[in-house]
Parts: C-alpha cells; structure tokens; sequence
C-alpha cells in the first residue's frame, strides 16, 4: 500500500487525491494546506484517519510517505521540492505543471533530486490520452512521411475578465504558464528540441500577465510551425488543443477528442479515430481517463523504478523554452 | 428486460457540450437559441419523452421558462436538475481559487441563509458549516426553477458524487438524501461515472437503492463505465428494486440509435435512460424509437 501526501489542497490537489484514494495499493494519508478555511472544510469532510498540516517539511518529516504530490501554485515548486529533497530524499514526488516558474528554477528542481533513487514526474496528462499516444506513435513512424510544417492552438474561455489569484499574477501566471505548457509539452514530445523562437505576446483583460501568445518555432530537426496560446476566447467550455501537422504523405490532424489522418494516396485513404475508439475504463474515475492513469503509471513506477515520463529533466524543457518565448517576444 | 419508466432528453447538445467532439458540440451550442431548445423539448415530449434532465446553467432556466408557458408539455412532464454545474465552477477556481469560489457561494445566498450558515461576519473557519453551505446553495439553485416545472428527481453532479465515494464523505449523501426529499419531496439521485463502487458505498451505509436514482453510463463499448463495462453490468444484478438511468447509449453519438437501443433492451436493472438532441428532426426520430423499441 503506497502512503500518500498532497501539497495544495485546490482544484488539482482535491483531483489527485481524490483518484489516488481509490486506486488500488494507495490512498491519502497526509494533507498540507497553507489556508485555515480549506484546511477546515476538509478536515470536516474528509476521513478522519487523514493527517492535516500547513508545512510541507513538516508533513513529510512526521509521515512515513512513499510519495507527495505536489499541486500548489507554481511559483512554489521548487522551493518545496529542494526542501522535500534534502529531508526525505527517498520520497518519490509528483508535481503538477509546469515543473517551476522559470528555467533556472527548473533546473534548480532537477539539480535537487538529480542524484536521488527515488521517482519524480510532471503532470502532463495529455501523454497519457490514447489519441496522443497514437499520433507521437504515428509520427514516430513516419506514417505521414517526412515533415514539412505544422500550425497549433490551445484555446479556453478561462479568463474573460481580470483575475485575483496567483494565475495573474507576473512571474507566476499568464496564459504561456499556466495553459501552453500542455501543448509546449506535447510540441517537445513529438518533433523534438527547438532550435530558434519568434512570436508575439499581448494582454487583452490581464492587467499584469498575458493573455494570447504567438510563436513561431524551428526545431533541430528542420520542422517549422506555429502555436498560438490564448485563455480568453469565448466559446470554449473546455479547454481546446488543435494540431495540423503537414506531411509530405499525408495531413494529421489531432485535437482532444480527434485524431484523423488523409495519407495523399490515389486512394485518399483516410483514418480517423476518437476515444471512443479505444478502451478507457479506469480503475476509478474523476474527470478524464488520463489523469487516473498518470498518476497509477506514477505510483506504480515506484516500486518498478520505471521512471515515468516527463520526468524533471525531461518537463524542464517546457520552462527553458517558455524562457526563449518570453524572451523572443520582450515587449 | 421490463418496461422503461424515464425517457429523459439531456441538455448536453444545449450546453455546446459533445464528447465526440468539442468542435461540433461548439458549433451545435452556439446554433441553438431558446426558443430552438424549448421546441426541441416540446418535439421529445410529444414523442415520448417523459422529462428533461439539465445543469443549473443560467440558460437552462431560461428554456424552463419557456416550457413553463408552453401548451404542448402537459402535466406529467418532469424535471431532474443535476446541480452544481462543475463546469461554471472551475472557471471561478481558475479566477479566484477555492476560497474565493466559496465566497461567491456564499455571496448567492439569501441575508436569511447566510445567518444560519455563518455565526460571525464573513466565513469563519470555525464556524463554517460546509454541509450547510451546500444545502443552502442547492436551496437557492433550486429556487430558480419555475414553480410550474415538476421537479421529480435532484441529482448530484458525479465531480461531488465520486469525490465523495473516494472520500467515503458519506455526511454528504445522507444529507443531500435527506434535504431533497424533505424539502423539496423529490427523489435525490446520484450521477456517477464508477457504478460498482457507488453501489457498494451505498450498501455499506444502509442507503437503500430503491430510495435514489442513479444515472450512470451503460452503452455497448464500455464508453466512460469504470473500472469496465463488465463489472458495471455485473454490479445491475445487485441493485434489486433501485433505479437505475443510463446515459451515454450513444457514447456521445458513437454507436448507432439502434445498436444502443439492441444493447439497453437485453440489460436488466435498467429503469430509464437520458439521450441528448440537438435538432428537431433528430429529436422526433430519437425518441419514438426509444419508446417502440425500450
């Protein structure tokens, strides 16, 4: 039985704990919340046997944890993840994307559990989507030939007016940190290292943070394309994530829910796929299958060593290369 | 198989929701007016749709007003809110966190309600009754509802249901279960997306299924049943007298109406089902099948 903590009681936090509650071979048994009116409202509804605290050295010092989550507001991250590292270097840790709030943070995290045995993931759940994992697996074997161009967006209707929390705020928030990291990821994932940036940033409702980005990119391989980033298009209940890709034997086209690929054949052949098309049962479900199944790969690696992916190193790419946006993009 | 009692439209089609695909349910949504919804429900109900489940969204209200006044829904046609409606809440945890998402709860509620629920000004971590707060807010979702509408059933979203399971929050259930037949002499109900384990949680504290309505996913390819289509329709066999309402026949639009009627019709337990339409045309053929078929 895997003992887990969770650090940050808010959205993520309540979604991981509540899937790894009932997955099989763990279950919670330490909170660390820093807000009093949260701490309480769980202490009141969650089993009493659970174990509350507001320091996270604390937490992980006093229970005897196999693995923490990590689902606190970004700027955060590393701080948490040095301390938990020097105290208890054989904890396993789970951090919730991105890695860190910046590149040097990032790789402050990786240099932190860079000699320890234990294993560290970044939630990038969409790796664990079987419509993803099918198109890496196609572009991985060349399906629609070599590639030429691709163009991207990630759009959500999250921020039609100016916000109050730490997602806001310059430094920890705006929407190249808090949205794209998603599809940076899966960019980074799929066609490999980027060689230069371009782009443009602007602010439509945040006052200190940006609300749409523009980047262009070329990777090493010699693939050019473009994504744009924005939070505040309207129309959109959930976030979106498009990607055209452009082959010299045909066009992918993937999006949350679609993975439709025309091969330019005389025949006009075309595949398509949803996730209907695949079994998505999980053990226990709390909003989309993926998640439930990142966080089982992560517990299960523990015992494994496997060493699930991203791991830090592997995640940190997305904050070193949201560095060379911002920096491409100065305003 | 024994005859259906609740052929229910959905209002998924009218939310812009499709798990088939975000973009066509976008465009679906956007498309569809209040005027387009009532008529939608009006061409079910005369069909033999026999109530309409929906989120407690601003616009829901809206198409019950307009069922309110119409002359094509008779008496007998029921209502099922499913509340809270999670996705207008994330939005507020994106916005303002978790405490700022409950000041706006707290902020929706009557002077009255707010005095029960709170000792002090503002929300003392003392003080603060989470049950409470949530039986108020429910109240007050409620309220919105036209008196004409018949609500026969209150559901609990399936993010506060399967959180609960997981937390074994049971506190929550008894009172959700209590409060909706006490004060508003409905049946509660449950949605969930893991069946078996919601089952069994009801068993373990004396909750008797005949009491509830659980509206849970059963469709051919095992779409959104956890952990399998196979446990979900093992665990039918032990629901004895409960009421069970299936959702996702289609799994979003994926099997065929035939197919998943051929599939509902050879499970046992089931009591009704919940189809979602986005047209007129579409809304007719749906639910005459349903009912010469189920």
């Amino acid at each position: 039985m895997k003992r887990v903590g969770v650090i940050g009681l808010g959205k993520m936090g309540i979604l991981h704990a509540g899937i790894v509650n009932q997955l099989p071979n763990s279950r919670i048994q330490a909170v660390c919340e820093k807000e009093k009116l949260v701490e309480e409202i769980a202490k009141k509804l969650l089993p009493k046997g659970i174990q509350f605290y507001d320091d996270h050295v604390e937490m992980a010092t006093k229970e005897d944890l196999d693995a923490v989550f990590i689902t606190t507001p970004i700027e955060s991250h590393t701080a948490i993840i040095v301390d938990l590292a020097k105290v208890k270097p054989d904890l396993s840790l789970f951090v919730e994307k991105p890695l860190a709030a910046s590149g040097s943070l990032a790789k402050t995290a990786c240099d932190a559990v860079g000699n320890l045995h234990a294993e560290h993931m970044v939630g990038f759940q969409k790796r664990y989507s079987p419509l993803f994992m099918e198109a890496k697996r196609m572009i991985d074997l060349k399906s629609i030939g070599e590639l030429m161009f691709f163009r991207a967006y990630l759009y959500s209707s999250d921020v039609l007016r100016e916000g109050k929390s730490w997602r806001f705020k310059n430094g920890t928030g705006g929407v190249l940190l808090d949205l794209a990291p998603h599809l940076l990821d899966l960019l980074l994932w799929f066609f490999g290292d980027v060689q230069s940036v371009s782009g443009a940033r602007r602010r439509m409702y945040s006052k200190s943070v940006d609300d749409y980005t523009h980047a262009c990119f070329e990777f090493e391989s010699g693939l050019t394309g473009h994504m744009d980033a924005s939070w505040s298009v309207r129309g959109y209940r959930l976030p979106e994530i498009a990607i055209e890709i452009y082959g010299k034997d045909g066009t992918m086209t993937l999006t949350d829910d679609e993975l439709k690929i025309a091969y330019a054949t005389a025949e006009g052949k075309m595949r398509s796929f949803n996730n209907q098309s695949f079994n998505t049962s999980v053990p226990f479900l709390l909003a989309n299958p993926e998640y439930t199944v990142e966080d089982q790969t992560f517990l299960d690696s523990i015992d494994k060593k496997s060493h699930p992916t991203p791991d830090f190193s592997e995640a940190a790419k997305v904050n070193f290369l949201i560095d060379r946006i911002q920096a491409a993009t100065q305003q | 198989m024994t005859t259906l009692q609740h052929f229910l439209i959905g209002d998924n089609s009218f939310l812009g929701i499709s798990h088939l695909s975000q973009a066509r349910g976008r465009s679906v949504g956007l498309s569809l007016g209040t005027e387009d919804k009532v008529k939608i429900i009006e061409k079910a109900a005369s069909c033999g749709a026999t109530g309409f489940t929906f989120s407690t969204d601003p616009t829901n209200f809206e198409v019950l007003r307009g069922l309110a006044s119409s002359d094509q829904i008779k008496d007998d046609f029921a209502v099922y809110p499913v509340l809270p409606y999670a996705a207008r809440y994330v939005r507020v945890v994106n916005e303002k966190g978790i405490t700022g998402l409950m000041n706006d709860v707290l902020s929706s509620l009557s002077a009255v309600e707010k005095a029960r629920l709170i000792v002090h000004s503002g929300i003392s971590t003392l003080t603060f009754n989470p049950i409470g707060a949530m039986m108020a807010y429910i109240d007050s979702e409620l309220s919105q509802i036209p008196k004409e509408a018949k609500i026969r059933s209150v559901l609990l979203h399936e993010v506060i249901t399967d959180l609960g399971v997981s937390f074994r929050a049971t506190e929550i259930f008894q009172s959700f279960t209590q409060h909706i037949r006490n004060k508003w002499h409905a049946t509660p109900g449950f949605v969930t997306r893991n069946f078996p384990k919601f089952v069994d949680l009801c068993h373990e504290i004396n909750q008797p299924l005949s009491d509830i309505l659980i509206m849970t996913p059963f469709n051919s390819i095992g779409f959104q049943m956890n952990p399998s289509r196979e446990s979900c329709e093992a665990y039918l066999t032990r629901v004895g007298d409960g009421k069970i309402i299936a959702m996702s026949i289609l799994a979003a639009g994926y099997i065929p109406l035939y197919d998943a009627v051929a599939y509902i019709r050879n499970l046992s337990g089931i009591s009704g089902v919940v189809v979602g339409v986005s047209s007129l045309d579409h809304s007719e053929v749906t639910f005459r099948t349903l009912r010469e078929s189920l």
